[in-house]
């Protein structure tokens, strides 16, 4: 590497343009960080692209209740049913209308509704075969008596005075028939109505939903959001709770675990730094080694944000502390200028090449980050690429310019060496290399047993309150929001609700409707609605005579005058009312519409809620797959699908990280016992890693899997650093500078297992593990193989 | 011309008197209202048999049936009739059952999710209790006799009044109990129940307001 020998030597006159360089580089970075797009969302570390679990995604977050705000009230045993209705309407007034829009705590009055009074002229576009069977089952003599007698028994009560009309309509009772079929519309299986309330059926919970144009993904706007409902719920009557849920909490919960996280992470970090500077470094001419990163990092901002319009937080924050890395390049670089023996362009001549190779690899091991199914994770790549390319160009042309005259050697030196040691005491070496043999052994056996987890929930916080309120909800008004979503989609109306009602079929065939809600049994096609109204008519061409012998003797029998049923049979003439959207909505439907057929630009998308049990949604998957337009989204199978993506992900992270180094390596060492050699640590960090996380019950998943990418960069630095101190006859201090810069990422990613947040807390273990086997390794180990040159 | 004359004599004076009788009717009725009050307020429990007699358009014959009402204040009311079908409902609160012998179920019902049942268990103990702030606020009260005390009462409520032309109520001469209600439909149809047998502040079985029993 005599090219960075002949920079050094031509730039060493000229580090005011070097200076002014770095000041060009500081100045654009904070010009571009004014204007820059931050994105506060996770959207970026879900899947994008075409693969199965990003679709399953985009259907997911259209799922009935998943956008609403929930709110639960509950009443304190002892208060009364008045009480809870009175603060719920309170609690609901109370709410601002700019951040809980279309609030509702209940429908209209069913019964006082048309829907009750209506429904029965609309039979014949309801009722099925099936249903008409039910009927002509109904009329035979017996039956006929039972009804009327029924209905004269309605009829002598007190509330026969609001029936009689109905039962001249239906003297036969047949509009139970559809009202059996408004039981399919309920998502929450506990609601019962009050006063126009939904109300549990112990009469202590009460439920107010609502729309917010507030993003579940955006933190300060879910700050606002809370505080606004916590004004509102302090003002409850004593004995009256209430819970918001929503997405929104735990968006909240989570950036401020992740802000009181970052506090105790950054302060712990900055003392570890502090100890390693005092104990390894001793001096100020190492400080711009430590603003290295800072520079590096400015670089990756510039070039990320030409690079996408928006950045996520989670990329900037990520990358940022990924990029503490790269002030290994500027360690090793500062300890070989300051402890070798030769002139700086020679030392840096030789260092040079493990510093290219090393850049290299972790290029190489993060540019595997650009096929990822997450955008997040493209844009840490691109993130990453440029801040480690700037820091390579940094510590190897400009950092030797400000890193000072050398100094005699301190602390750790050449005599200190592990390879002399060996070489003086050859026990020693056979104990290290019986060590590593059985940790690594150990490690590589309990990895196996290493399981992937894709569930998106577990990588946020959960606040335990929070988990609380979700199983008191589900407790009470049963498991609406964790129900399996079944979309059928197609261009137009008809088409999807024909779709609809093949999915329906599949449910009644399996045995579910009764767990299930679709809008099927009540919205049919046109042509489904054409085939009822003939067979209605079919139907009754064929019967009416028969069904007005047995009413009229029926009929006789109770007193009924001649004319009594004259609606009812009239009505069977009647041409059928067609039974549309606005219907439902004039019936009080239109919420449960609004949440269970959804519209966009192209398409219609009807929407059947199914229990998510793992052995109906796999029977259900098969034979939904057959049907066009048709898509079954679980929640437990997308975590089991992100899981497996995730893997497949991960696996070919590994393969092509790997070929990767390997040819990097190769082109560096021209021999293979030296690429076995510098791949020592990264296989042995890999190995501790994953066999101590199956060992401690931990389990990879989304933000560990790009930690052990990391662990992938720093182990083969390690090794190709150790491996090329060995080869030069120059004294380039690696084992001191691979020893400080491990410290230095287990105090900066290592600290993070101090986080409460659960993804960081991962990182930090993932890092701890595996740089705490990487360093010794390429410290120890190494050496036991291999004998310096000269 | 003299009729004429007359004829402006009799409406003067219809004039001057009318106001007079008016405000005598109301005043009559404002004293009718306070006896009922006082004498509803005496009545803990109460107990008696009625006869229903429906004319119903749609029935060839008027409909009788025959009955058993009690009432425990607050709210507990038993609404049973023995014939020609054993069939009716028991309140306590807001919940209650309600069975038919036909097919012989026993359905439990509570007033806030069965808004029919609602609005006849609200009726029945506003007359058993002789609510008359609830039943001022929900009917026009008309006198038509003072003794006996018979008051015609036309709905307010436009749902109400959509298929209830107007009642008529007939108290018992004390005033503690109503002995007779009349209900007009609009259509011409009318109920006719006759209360008999009345018991006031009797002790009550504690099984009164418990449905019967089906095996």
């Amino acid at each position: 590497m005599k090219l960075f020998a002949a920079c050094y030597t031509g730039l060493h006159k000229r580090r005011r343009w070097l200076v002014l360089l770095l000041l060009l580089l500081a100045v654009g970075s904070v010009w571009n960080l004014s204007r820059l797009k931050i994105e506060e969302s996770i959207v970026a570390m879900l899947p994008d692209g075409k693969s199965r679990s990003a679709k399953d995604f985009e259907l997911l977050t259209k799922a009935p209740f998943a956008r609403k705000l929930i709110i639960h009230l509950r009443a304190a045993p002892g208060a009364g049913v008045e009480g809870l209705l009175a603060a719920t309407d309170q609690l609901r007034a109370s709410l601002p209308g700019e951040l809980f829009s279309n609030s509702v705590s209940g429908p209209k009055d069913m019964g006082t509704s048309a829907l009750m009074s209506e429904l029965g002229d609309y039979l014949p576009l309801l009722l099925d075969r099936k249903e008409l069977r039910q009927i002509a089952g109904q009329l035979n003599p017996e039956s006929v008596d039972a009804s009327l007698a029924a209905d004269v028994t309605q009829l002598l009560q007190p509330q026969g005075i609001a029936l009689k009309n109905k039962i001249r309509r239906d003297p036969l009772d047949l509009q139970r028939l559809a009202l059996q079929k408004l039981r399919f519309l309920n998502p929450f299986p506990g609601v019962r109505v009050d006063k126009g309330h939904f109300l549990s059926r112990d009469g202590r919970s009460s439920l107010i939903l609502a729309d917010t144009p507030v993003l579940m993904t955006d933190a300060a706007g879910g700050r606002k959001l809370l505080d606004a409902f916590n004004r509102a719920r302090v003002q409850l009557p004593e004995g009256i709770s209430a819970e918001l849920l929503s997405g929104h909490p735990y968006t909240v919960a989570n950036a401020e675990t992740i802000q009181g996280d970052l506090r105790v992470v950054l302060l712990a970090s900055a003392v570890g730094i502090l100890v390693v500077f005092v104990v390894f470094l001793r001096s100020l001419r190492a400080l711009p080694v430590f603003l290295l990163p800072l520079f590096s990092m400015a670089a990756a901002l510039v070039m990320a944000s030409l690079w996408f319009d928006k950045l996520s937080g989670i990329t900037i924050g990520f990358g940022a502390v990924l990029l503490g890395i790269t002030i290994d390049f500027g360690l090793h670089v500062y300890f070989a200028l300051q402890l070798g023996d030769n002139s700086r362009p020679q030392l840096l001549q030789a260092v040079s090449r493990p510093v290219l190779f090393g850049g290299l690899t972790t290029l190489a091991a993060f540019s595997v980050l650009l096929r990822s199914e997450l955008p997040g994770q493209r844009q840490l790549a691109v993130f990453s690429i440029a801040g480690i390319t700037a820091a390579l160009l940094l510590a190897l042309l400009v950092l030797p310019h400000f890193i000072g005259k050398r100094e005699e050697s301190t602390g750790l030196g050449r005599e200190r060496n592990p390879a002399s040691l060996y070489a003086r005491r050859p026990r020693l070496r056979w104990l290290v290399l019986l060590s590593w043999v059985g940790i690594a052994g150990f490690c590589a056996f309990a990895a196996q047993g290493l399981r992937i987890n894709g569930e998106l929930r577990q990588l946020g916080y959960m606040p335990p309150e929070l988990q609380k309120a979700e199983k008191r909800l589900a407790e009470v008004w049963g498991g609406g929001r964790n129900r399996a979503l079944i979309f059928a989609s197609a261009a137009d109306l008809d088409m999807a609700l024909q779709r609809n009602e093949q999915v329906w079929q599949s449910l009644v065939e399996h045995g579910v409707q009764d767990e299930s809600v679709s809008l099927a049994p009540l919205l049919a096609s046109r042509q489904t609605k054409r085939q009822r109204v003939d067979d209605w008519q079919v139907f009754w061409r064929e019967r009416r005579a028969t069904t007005e012998d047995l009413i009229r003797a029926g009929g006789e029998k109770y007193g009924f005058s001649p004319d009594a049923f004259a609606p009812f049979f009239s009505g069977l003439d009647n041409p059928p009312k067609d039974l549309g959207i606005e219907t439902l909505q004039r019936w009080g439907l239109g919420r449960l519409l609004d949440n269970l057929l959804l519209k966009d630009n192209n398409s219609y998308q009807l929407v059947s809620l199914v229990p998510d049990r793992p052995e109906l949604i796999s029977r259900l998957d098969s034979e939904l797959a057959a049907m066009p337009g048709v898509a079954l989204v679980s929640q437990t199978r997308f975590g089991k699908e992100l899981s497996r993506e995730i893997g497949i992900d991960f696996s070919r992270f590994i393969i092509f990280a790997g070929l990767g180094v390997v040819l990097l390596l190769l082109i560096l060492f021209r021999r293979l016992p030296e690429v076995f050699l510098a791949l020592l640590p990264v296989v042995t960090g890999l190995v501790v890693m994953f066999g101590a996380m199956t060992w401690m019950g931990l389990e990879l998943n989304l933000f560990n899997g790009v930690a052990s990418i990391l662990i992938i960069g720093l182990g083969v630095d390690y090794g190709i650093f150790m491996v090329c101190h060995g080869q030069h006859k120059e004294y380039l201090a690696s084992s001191r500078a691979i020893v400080v810069s491990g410290l230095t990422t287990l105090v900066g990613f290592g600290a993070l297992v101090l986080a409460r947040h659960p993804a960081l807390h991962s990182i930090g273990l993932t890092v701890l593990l595996g740089i705490s086997a990487s360093v010794p390794t390429a410290v120890l180990v190494i050496p036991a193989f291999q004998k310096k040159a000269g | 011309m003299l009729n004429m004359r007359w004829s402006s004599v009799i409406f003067l004076i219809l004039l001057m008197v009318f106001p007079a009788l008016c405000r005598a009717e109301t005043a009559d009725l404002k004293v009718l209202l306070n006896e009922l009050k006082i004498a509803s307020a005496q009545t803990r429990t109460l107990s008696s048999r009625f006869v229903q007699e429906k004319h119903l358009a749609i029935f060839s014959e008027k409909l009788l049936s025959q009955g058993r009402f009690v009432f425990q204040g607050p709210d507990s009311l038993r609404w049973e009739l023995l014939t020609p079908v054993a069939t009716g409902f028991v309140l306590r609160g807001s919940r209650g059952e309600r069975w038919n012998s036909l097919n012989r179920e026993l359905e439990r019902f509570s007033v806030k999710d069965n808004p029919i049942m609602g609005v006849v268990a609200q009726q029945l103990l506003a007359w058993a209790r002789v609510d008359l702030d609830w039943l001022e606020q929900r009917y026009h009260m008309e006198l038509i006799t003072l003794h006996p005390a018979r008051l015609r009462l036309t709905p307010l409520d436009p749902g109400e009044a959509g298929f209830i032309d107007y009642l008529q109520i007939l108290f018992a001469d004390n005033r503690r109990h109503v002995d007779e209600v009349l209900l007009m439909e609009k259509g011409g149809d009318s109920t006719l129940l006759r209360f008999t047998d009345v018991q006031l502040n009797i002790e009550l079985p504690e099984a009164i307001f418990s449905p019967p029993e089906f095996r």
